[in-house]
């Protein structure tokens, strides 16, 4: 039966008590989650949390071994290509195809998500993204920033519903940053939902309507980072490890311990 | 902050399998086109062989114009399969390029359909080279029948080192491993097949290698290349062939993870 594409008050992801192992190690357990379409959400964690596993999940890319991701209604066991052609990805390792050009690569890409793209269609993408100069580049000649919007430009392609962003802004410039900002906010102006996950603070609280905190695959706490300061403002986790006035930081590693992880 | 929030929610089709093929296909033909030194070494052994053997003292010594060009054929083939499509594999698995590819609305089977179709267009090429420059240098003679079935050959040769150089990416994870396991493959069934079939290693080895891969197809390319006649032991080397194809692409599809880690 063909499945239909509908969104029950609008979440567009919706997770439920998921669990992925990697032998004896859970690294999601029993994470449920909503995202909601219009929404640009924010997975905080430190290293090893199980971010990238959660958003492996969501992709496809790791087998829960219980739970559900539902993208849209459609259900990720049953219908991961239909799910695919809604998703847009930049994954943290983003790695393209080191022999061919940029313009290659978005031709491909355009290509797998059956949008048929001339060159004058390939160009005005790259100079939308500001790589029209790039253009017969290899990826690996780009700079962190070009790579990052080339992925996200790549991500973007199918103009998706739903856009997974893993560590996005990681290694780049201030400049770099506020412009990858801007496109994310442009991607949510346009109607467009963004699950992220970041190390940034700073961003979750620049961009993200919402943040969850994800510490040994699972979820600690949900909500807008303004009102999640506010809850944990007197935790005495928080507030012993605060300088001053509670910050979303303080919060973060008030909740998930101050042990550095590798 | 705003956004639009009765945007369209139309269902989207994924990507038709034709279409994604042909759209993988175009960039792994780039890919290969950039990987001259692969596709040089591939391409040189065989025609190296033609070269060397030119002379007609030299033809006779290593088993007449037929098997000669069977060789050359066995060689690039063997070098096409086991050393430049398990690294690419390999390097592509390390590098995550399969896990980019796999979150397109495109069937995951088409990412490797596309890349054993080049090979064996690759290979199919290949054989045109060695059969033009082979009249040329060993004079060897092709009636026009002789052609096609050449090719319909060459496409189970390359089926049978393709499945081999699948199981190999299928049941190691490494690429430095994939690349030294190839380069040993590589020599050791060509020379299995060659040394081996001749006898001069003796009769036990001989029985044994002609039932290796190199050893079958190499006795079912001379039979179709009408060099020695079609008896029970050639229809058996054809079974034998596609026993390979089966066997090891089972290996190569089961075991195979689209991820290094």
């Amino acid at each position: 039966m063909e499945a239909e594409v509908t969104l029950n008050n609008r979440v567009i992801l919706s997770i439920v008590d998921l669990v992925v192992d990697f032998g004896q190690t859970k690294a999601v357990d029993g994470v449920s989650l909503e995202v909601n379409q219009g929404e640009i959400f924010g997975l905080l964690g430190p290293n090893g949390a199980g971010k990238t596993t959660l958003l492996s999940a969501i992709e496809g890319l790791v087998k829960p071994a219980s739970g559900r991701v539902v993208v849209a209604g459609l259900d990720g066991a049953k219908d991961r290509t239909k799910i695919n052609a809604i998703l847009g990805v930049a994954l943290q390792s983003t790695s393209f195809q080191a022999e061919l050009s940029i313009s290659q690569l978005v031709r491909l890409y355009g290509g797998l998500y059956n949008i048929e793209m001339n060159s004058g269609a390939i160009r005005s993408s790259l100079e939308s993204a500001g790589l029209s100069e790039e253009s017969n580049k290899r990826f690996k000649q780009l700079s962190g920033g070009q790579q990052q919007r080339l992925s996200l430009l790549i991500a973007n392609i199918a103009d998706p519903l739903l856009l997974l962003l893993d560590e996005p802004t990681a290694g780049l410039d201030p400049q770099s940053r506020r412009k990858l900002w801007g496109v994310i906010e442009q991607n949510r102006r346009d109607g467009g939902s963004i699950l992220l996950t970041t190390h940034s603070m700073e961003e979750a609280q620049s961009v993200c309507d919402r943040v969850a905190i994800i510490d040994h695959g699972k979820i600690i706490t949900v909500d807008s980072p303004k009102n999640l300061i506010e809850k944990h403002s007197s935790d005495p986790r928080v507030l012993k490890v605060a300088r001053g006035q509670v910050t979303l930081e303080d919060v973060f590693i008030g909740l998930t311990g101050g042990e550095i992880r590798d | 902050m705003t956004s639009n929030l009765e945007r369209d929610v139309q269902p989207r089709t994924p990507t038709p399998p034709f279409r994604a093929i042909k759209s993988l296909f175009i960039a792994d033909f780039l890919v290969l086109t950039k990987s001259t030194r692969a596709l040089l070494a591939a391409v040189m052994s065989p025609i190296y062989v033609l070269v060397i053997s030119r002379s007609s003292k030299a033809q006779t010594r290593l088993g007449g114009s037929p098997f000669l060009l069977t060789l050359s054929v066995t060689l690039g083939l063997l070098s096409l399969s086991l050393v430049s499509y398990t690294m690419v594999v390999a390097r592509d698995r390390e590098r995550g390029v399969f896990q980019r590819l796999r979150i397109t609305p495109t069937p995951t089977w088409t990412i490797m359909a596309s890349r054993i179709l080049m090979q064996v267009v690759v290979g199919e090429v290949l054989t045109l080279i060695v059969l033009i420059v082979s009249s040329q240098l060993l004079h060897v003679t092709l009636s026009f029948i002789d052609y096609p079935k050449t090719m319909l050959i060459t496409l189970l040769e390359a089926l049978v080192f393709l499945s081999l150089a699948q199981s190999l990416v299928g049941l190691v994870k490494s690429a430095t491993t994939i690349s030294a396991l190839g380069s040993f493959l590589y020599a050791a069934l060509l020379l299995t097949g060659l040394l081996g079939v001749s006898g001069v290693l003796g009769t036990t080895f001989q029985s044994f290698a002609k039932w290796t891969p190199v050893g079958a197809i190499m006795a079912v390319f001379q039979a179709a290349l009408s060099q020695s006649p079609w008896n029970g032991h050639t229809t058996l080397a054809l079974l034998a062939c596609f026993g390979y194809v089966i066997v090891f692409g089972f290996i190569g599809v089961r075991y195979f993870r689209w991820e290094a880690r």
